[in-house]
């Protein structure tokens, strides 16, 4: 479908959106798309964690990643789904409102995010324009800016850690 | 091959930690008083093996030591050393020296300096091996060599095995091929005992290696088996006779004897002629007739039944050649008792107590597994129909379930005594150390707790017992101006008590000193000048980082880690420390611990519509409560009239800020025990009972303070699982932390 030139491309990213916004992370971290299953609440943890689900014998936790990221908490919709990663060893869910594409991107591409956040380290590790399919039959001529997030800065821990 | 050495060599050294321990326990059994042989016998095997290995292993000091230790203990065994308390306490001393030249020999330290206790070793052999020959060959052939082998063995050692020299030569192998060659041979008679049998003395096993020696059997006195009525399978009638090359060192024959209960008969003597038919040959009464293959085994029931027709000398050759086929087939499993091919054969095996070495790893993962089996089985019985859950298929799967899941349960479990066995050496150590005289008394070893809390507490435990060595004993003076025992004790008790395990460490000394701890806390800026402490809270803060009352910084324990890292550790494992004292009358430390880390009986309970799962150890009873049995005391504290007694009511609903309009009539309250007393949770339904796999938030996320964790339920759904301890402990007024914090 997409005419892809996979011989500059030397990682790979998937791509999702929230509210707006399309986002990246690292193809590898990626452990699986699931459905939107409503968690199980858990007390005393910050409203972007919505919960813990059951993966597999597994307890992991379901992160509003909207929230986390400061945007408007995502709406529930149909393609609403999560994003199952794997940041330095531990797994978690990210809620994110539509799954998009796989593509390959070099690292050259990618520009640093300009400094603009000061509360925390950047969650944007750096931003990469991709082009984008033609889905409902407009043509993207400019292609769509990607931000791709840092999982490991997201600290979904540490920052658990201080607000329990 | 360097790896696969590793690999072995790692296996040599959990088995000298086991010797060790069984060393010790042995020794301190006849530090007890219980001098049985069987002890005795249980020490040496230990100090024995661990000499083995060394050897193998070319640990020439470890060897060497452990070598001049053996020689003690086989005089003490053969009773030619009389273990009295002097030479128990040398003992001990030495297994501490030897368990440091373990540690050496893993790299973990320097080489301890075993000169006072080799002398002590020397002088007790001196003073108290007798002129028989045992005592003479002990410190002839072996002696001598231990010492230039502690120098001189790291050059040999590094030959490609590894091997350190023993004390005979590989020329010994040579010989055997020439029994009669050498001038003067030795002539062995060996008769083991009844009680050889029973401890695995195995005697093919010992001829054969006196065979590995030179030795071939000269004759076999088959004179006291009896009638096949009185014969008992359990027995040995058989006594052997051997002789063996001159150039044999006597050492290595009474080596082969090393295992042999001592009151079995074995006489080493040496011939100035050679005499090929010694004495025991001739048989009385019991024949053997040439029968067709004289197997010896087989043969045996035919021996009441034959008429005695032969002559002596017809006996003594059919002996002989039964004992020659005897050697010829080696594989003849029983050479001796003949008859009892059945109990033999798992004799010994029972004996060594037949253990198995399987990775801690492998266990976890069949753990896992089985707490997936527990889970399918649920989701099974969850999705019949009622009809068929009641038939007989299911229930016995759900019971084989659970005997596999309790059996992979107790195959971590290990008796707590190997936490234990490392306090009184510690003890040892400290009392030298601080001149003080210490007792210990141990309860409860046996208490079974899962490997991993076992591993867990063994740094907690030896802070305790340092610091009640250090802080919470009075020097001897001290003691006796207050009118004390000299000694002073520290009690260690393990016991179990539900789903809770409580290890305490209890002193006899001086109580904490809340006034100096207390002004200890304020300088350290720990507390404010200003702070009201109740007693419990001053003596909680020896647990605070950073504290140490210790006036000044001793090796043993005041460098101001210590009780903080005990209650970091047991926090860690889910449990607690509690502390009570009592000036001048001492100090107790217990550590609450959870049984297990894995599996817990609980009961599902909905809370706002959510199912959680309540740690069923801690529930007392269930009730629906009537009209006005729950009152309020304050606007947000309510109580509960048990049958007249008062027991405070928590809503777990408002604990988690979940939304509950519903009236308590509508609920039931569900009275759980804990450490701080007992407490009604208001809980909508209860819904089930069953065991549940505890899976960890903080695998994925982190500890949430009123959760024990979580556990998937038969429809894959999750439920959390309430902490009670931190929920009452919420509600403990002295701790008026929220949930939250």
């Amino acid at each position: 479908m997409t005419t892809k030139t996979e011989t500059a491309s030397d990682c790979k990213i998937v791509t999702f959106t929230l509210g707006k916004q399309t986002f990246g992370i690292d193809m590898g971290a990626l452990i699986e798309i699931r459905e939107w299953d409503e968690p199980t609440p858990l007390p005393n943890v910050p409203t972007f964690i919505k919960g813990v689900s059951n993966l597999r014998g597994n307890v992991i936790p379901v992160v509003g990643l909207a929230e986390r990221l400061g945007w408007e908490p995502s709406v529930l919709h149909a393609r609403s789904c999560i994003l199952v990663v794997n940041i330095s060893g531990k797994q978690a869910g990210f809620l994110v409102d539509e799954v998009n594409d796989i593509v390959g991107i070099t690292r050259s591409e990618i520009q640093p995010a300009p400094e603009v956040e000061t509360i925390e380290s950047s969650v944007i590790s750096g931003l990469v324009r991709i082009s984008t399919r033609a889905k409902d039959g407009t043509r993207d001529e400019n292609g769509t800016m990607v931000l791709l997030l840092d999982l490991e800065a997201l600290s979904l821990t540490k920052h658990l850690d201080m607000a329990a | 091959m360097s790896d696969e050495l590793d690999e072995i060599q790692a296996i040599f050294f959990e088995e000298c930690t086991e010797g060790l321990t069984t060393a010790e326990q042995g020794l301190s059994a006849m530090q007890a008083g219980d001098v049985s042989a069987e002890t005795i016998a249980g020490v040496f095997r230990a100090v024995h093996s661990i000499k083995g290995g060394a050897g193998a292993f070319g640990h020439a000091d470890l060897t060497a030591f452990a070598h001049k230790f053996e020689n003690v203990l086989d005089e003490v065994r053969a009773g030619k050393i009389v273990p009295t308390p002097g030479v128990i306490k040398v003992m001990l001393s030495s297994f501490d020296v030897l368990s440091d030249h373990v540690e050496t020999a893993k790299g973990l330290a320097p080489r301890p300096n075993d000169a006072a206790a080799l002398a002590a070793l020397e002088k007790v052999l001196a003073d108290k091996g007798v002129a028989e020959d045992g005592g003479a060959a002990a410190p002839a052939a072996p002696a001598p060599a231990p010492a230039p082998v502690v120098e001189a063995a790291a050059a040999p050692a590094e030959d490609e095995f590894g091997f350190t020299p023993v004390a005979f030569s590989l020329d010994d192998f040579d010989a055997p091929s020439e029994p009669t060659a050498s001038a003067a041979s030795w002539t062995i008679r060996f008769k083991p005992s009844r009680a050889a049998l029973a401890n695995a003395g195995e005697p093919l096993l010992i001829i054969r290696e006196l065979e590995t020696l030179g030795a071939t059997i000269e004759s076999v006195d088959v004179s006291d088996v009896p009638g096949l009525r009185d014969l008992d399978p359990e027995n040995a009638y058989f006594t052997w006779t051997l002789s063996m090359p001159g150039d044999v060192p006597e050492n290595d024959i009474t080596d082969c004897f090393d295992f042999v209960a001592p009151d079995s008969v074995i006489e080493v003597t040496r011939n100035e002629v050679e005499a090929p038919a010694p004495a025991p040959a001739p048989i009385p009464v019991p024949v053997i007739e040439a029968t067709p293959a004289p197997e010896g085994a087989p043969e045996i029931d035919l021996i009441p039944f034959v008429p005695v027709t032969a002559t002596i000398e017809d006996l003594t050759a059919q002996v002989q050649q039964v004992v020659a086929d005897l050697a010829a087939t080696p594989m003849t499993p029983t050479p001796a008792p003949a008859v009892p091919t059945e109990s033999a054969a798992p004799k010994p095996a029972s004996e060594a107590s037949q253990t198995i070495r399987v990775d801690l790893s492998k266990l976890d993962l069949l753990l896992n597994l089985v707490g997936e089996l527990v889970i399918r089985n649920s989701i099974l019985a969850d999705r019949l129909s009622p009809a068929d859950r009641q038939r007989v298929e299911l229930p016995e799967l759900a019971r084989l379930t659970r005997q596999i899941q309790d059996n992979v349960m107790s195959l971590r479990a290990q008796p707590i005594k190997q936490a234990f066995s490392r306090v009184p050496r510690m003890l040892r150590d400290l009392s030298v150390e601080t001149g003080k005289q210490i007792e210990l008394e141990t309860t409860g070893e046996t208490t079974e707790v899962d490997k991993g809390v076992i591993e867990k507490i063994g740094d907690p435990l030896t802070h305790m017992i340092r610091n009640a060595a250090d802080h919470g004993l009075e020097s001897t003076e001290e003691r006796i101006a207050a009118g004390k025992s000299p000694a002073g004790t520290i009690k260690l008790s393990a016991e179990q008590k539900g789903a809770r395990i409580f290890v305490r460490v209890q002193d006899n000394g001086r109580g904490i000193n809340r006034e100096r701890v207390k002004a200890k806390a304020i300088e350290k800026g720990i507390i404010s000048a200003d702070a009201v402490l109740s007693n419990e809270e001053i003596d909680q803060l020896i647990c605070a980082p950073g504290f140490s009352t210790a006036e000044k910084i001793s090796n043993i324990s005041g460098r101001g880690v210590g009780m903080d890292v005990v209650r970091s550790n047991v926090e860690a494992l889910g449990g607690r420390v509690e502390i009570h004292s009592v000036p001048g009358e001492g100090t107790t430390f217990t550590m609450i611990l959870p049984l297990t880390l894995a599996i817990l009986d609980g009961m599902i309970v909905r809370l706002a519509n959510q199912r959680f799962v309540l740690p069923l150890a801690h529930v007392l009873e269930t009730v629906q409560p009537e009209e006005g049995q729950v009152k309020r005391t304050s606007p947000d504290s309510e109580v509960i009239d048990m049958r007249g007694e008062y027991v405070p009511v928590k809503r777990a609903t408002e604990i988690f800020g979940l939304n509950d309009d519903r009236p308590v009539e509508d609920s039931l309250v569900v009275i759980v025990e804990s450490e701080h007393g007992k407490v009604g949770l208001v809980v909508d339904t209860i819904d089930d009972r069953r065991e549940v796999v505890i899976k960890s938030l903080d695998q994925n996320l982190h500890p949430i303070r009123g959760l024990g964790g979580a556990t998937i339920l038969g429809d894959g759904s999750i439920a959390l699982i309430l902490d009670i301890e931190a929920l009452v402990a919420s509600t403990n007024r002295y701790t008026p932390k929220g949930l939250a914090a």
